[in-house]
């Protein structure tokens, strides 16, 4: 029988603690901006929620329905090309635009999702990944129609009007509300996906597809659903990247090193639940950043510009980014399966033990 | 209520299955013995349409199966217990339970075939939110059974449901099995459990090398020279 260390168990039920926390944690970050008003910082918060959509939007199809898709990219360069070609071309403004993003995912969805839903385990994997791929030299292929490598570039995105106020695009604050909004989006969704009768449907076929089967539960079409919810995230997590960065071509949104970023959030963070995606994005992003960008600490005054951190890094890791991951991923896999947020349950409920039964030695020692 | 009619079947181009006639009436226990690799698990992987036969004909109640998806064949009234347990090892006991009722027809009857479960699975009752992979492989076998409990079963098909169980504990499964079919269940068991599965049968079936080679009665193939010498060592 096909058992799998990596996923953990999500606990049931409705937490009241779990609920404050998260409002107040949306609370902090909404009025976060009013305090810091660092353009790098903005920045970086973006990032993160944007790594959030990411992790929890795979989430639905890897981690509930156990279906490990290493082809993500494929739906988040499509959201990025509709939204952005829709703008470029067409002119149509990229939050309308982005709802035809997310229906050209669902729609690429359901076809791969028929077709690859067939194939099991490894095999489903690989077809995800050639998938992306397939897409990515289409892209590139077709010139005419889609620029190839030379890409799109942002030229101007125009002024959001909600009633009488007018929100202009150009510095990052928009971009943080619109991260911050559509990643609490993502989180809630998620949370409604686990708490439902779809939730369980994924989550038996993740633990048993030959049983979930033989319950009348149709495999292949629930995977479908799964994808489906998945795509429809993840394009507009795509649709959003492209707006933010303002450039895009084939290799930066359909490579395979964006979908393998969407497993890694969830592998890293605890696949299968929902704090898993975060926690991952809060280990991954800053990590990534501070390899990629070590001057990044500097702006933020955490060290002093002639640091012998930052100078270790530039000189020995700047290129290293990938390899650090590698190794992270190794170091997650073997030691804490279930991710960050699995350790942290562990040490939790060791704590916990423990106390409970010093409360119950404690009274026997002094009779 | 099923039948079987002339049924071919092969992976590949290996034929495991030789025109095979097999019947089913209301209210029996019907079990198809045999060695491994004889061709009975497939017997059954037939009826749910997990697989496609070569030819031949499977009728339950008149209708035809060869174009019912393997999910609507639940949703007729037969319900498979899967070889080797199949439970879900992360879902707790009620959790499992209530996969069970997956078929919308069957859920308005989700709580009494619940407590229906639990009073013949006692042990189920008192460890319902015990997560299923933490059981015992008996009390495994006792959740996999009522899960298929729960999707109220007009005919259920049960795979080996002795595998790997102790000799006490296999004997506690045919009699619930037994009670079960005295509920109003029809039962078609496949079993390598020959002394045990024919005892409770009212009829059986003897397969070698995807042949039926005897039918008849439980108890007078119990005493058949050929199943003795061949499946009891006697």
């Amino acid at each position: 029988m096909d058992r799998r260390p990596l996923l953990s168990r999500a606990p049931r039920g409705f937490s009241v603690l779990g609920l404050v926390l998260f409002v107040a944690a949306i609370a902090a970050l909404a009025v976060f901006p009013s305090f810091v008003k660092k353009p790098y910082v903005l920045h970086m918060g973006v990032v993160l929620f944007l790594a959030v959509i990411q992790g929890q939007a795979w989430n639905v199809v890897g981690g509930y329905a156990g279906q490990y898709s290493v082809g993500h990219a494929a739906f988040f360069g499509i959201g990025a090309y509709v939204t952005m070609m829709l703008l470029e071309v067409n002119k149509i403004a990229p939050w309308v635009g982005i709802w035809a993003a997310i229906a050209a995912a669902v729609l690429v969805s359901l076809v791969i999702g028929s077709i690859t839903f067939r194939l099991r385990g490894p095999y489903f994997v690989l077809a995800s990944i050639s998938v992306a791929e397939i897409i990515r030299l289409a892209t590139l292929h077709f010139k005419e129609f889609t620029r190839g490598a030379e890409g799109f570039l942002v030229s101007e995105i125009p002024t959001l009007k909600i009633g009488a106020t007018e929100i202009e695009f150009f510095t990052k604050r928009p971009f943080y509300f619109a991260a911050l909004g559509l990643a609490v989006l993502t989180i809630i969704a998620n949370w409604i996906v686990q708490h439902s009768k779809l939730g369980y449907y994924f989550q038996a076929i993740r633990e048993d597809q030959d049983a979930a089967h033989s319950l009348g539960i149709n495999p292949a079409f629930y995977k479908n659903v799964a994808l489906a919810i998945s795509a429809a995230f993840t394009a507009a997590a795509g649709g959003f990247y492209a707006m933010f960065v303002k450039f895009i071509d084939p290799n930066t949104v359909f490579g395979l090193d964006i979908s393998v970023q969407f497993v890694l959030i969830c592998i890293i963070g605890g696949i299968g639940t929902i704090l898993g995606p975060v926690i991952g994005a809060m280990v991954l992003v800053p990590l990534s950043e501070i390899l990629r960008n070590p001057k990044g600490l500097v702006q933020l005054g955490i060290v002093s510009s002639d640091s012998g951190f930052v100078r270790f890094v530039e000189a020995n890791l700047s290129n290293a980014h990938m390899l650090v991951y590698g190794i992270l991923v190794v170091v997650v896999i073997l030691f804490a399966p279930e991710g960050v947020l699995g350790v942290i349950r562990r040490l939790a409920s060791r704590v916990r033990r423990r106390a409970s039964s010093r409360g119950r030695t404690e009274p026997a020692a002094t009779a | 209520m099923l039948q079987i009619r002339k049924l071919n079947f092969a992976y590949g181009d290996l034929q495991v299955l030789w025109d095979v006639d097999l019947e089913v009436k209301q209210g029996e226990i019907v079990t198809v013995v045999g060695a491994n690799g004889a061709g009975k698990s497939t017997i059954l992987r037939n009826v749910s349409r997990l697989v496609r036969p070569a030819s031949g004909s499977i009728t339950f109640e008149g209708h035809e199966l060869s174009h019912v998806p393997s999910h609507k064949v639940v949703e007729m009234g037969i319900v498979q217990v899967p070889e080797a347990r199949r439970i879900f090892p992360e879902m707790t006991v009620t959790e499992n339970l209530r996969m069970g009722s997956f078929v919308k027809a069957t859920r308005k009857d989700r709580e009494r075939n619940m407590e229906r479960v639990f009073s013949l699975f006692p042990r189920l009752a008192e460890r319902k939110s015990q997560l299923g992979g933490t059981m015992s492989g008996g009390e495994q076998q006792m959740l996999a059974i009522g899960r298929g409990l729960m999707g109220n079963p007009r005919v259920m098909l049960l795979d080996e449901p002795s595998l790997g169980l102790s000799p006490l504990l296999v004997r506690n499964i045919f009699e619930i099995i037994k009670e079960i079919n005295r509920q109003g269940t029809t039962i078609l068991l496949v079993e390598q459990n020959v002394y045990q599965s024919l005892r409770i049968s009212h009829r059986a079936y003897v397969l070698e090398t995807g042949r039926v080679v005897l039918s008849g009665p439980g108890a007078e193939l119990l005493d058949n020279a050929h199943v003795k010498k061949a499946f009891l060592g006697i």
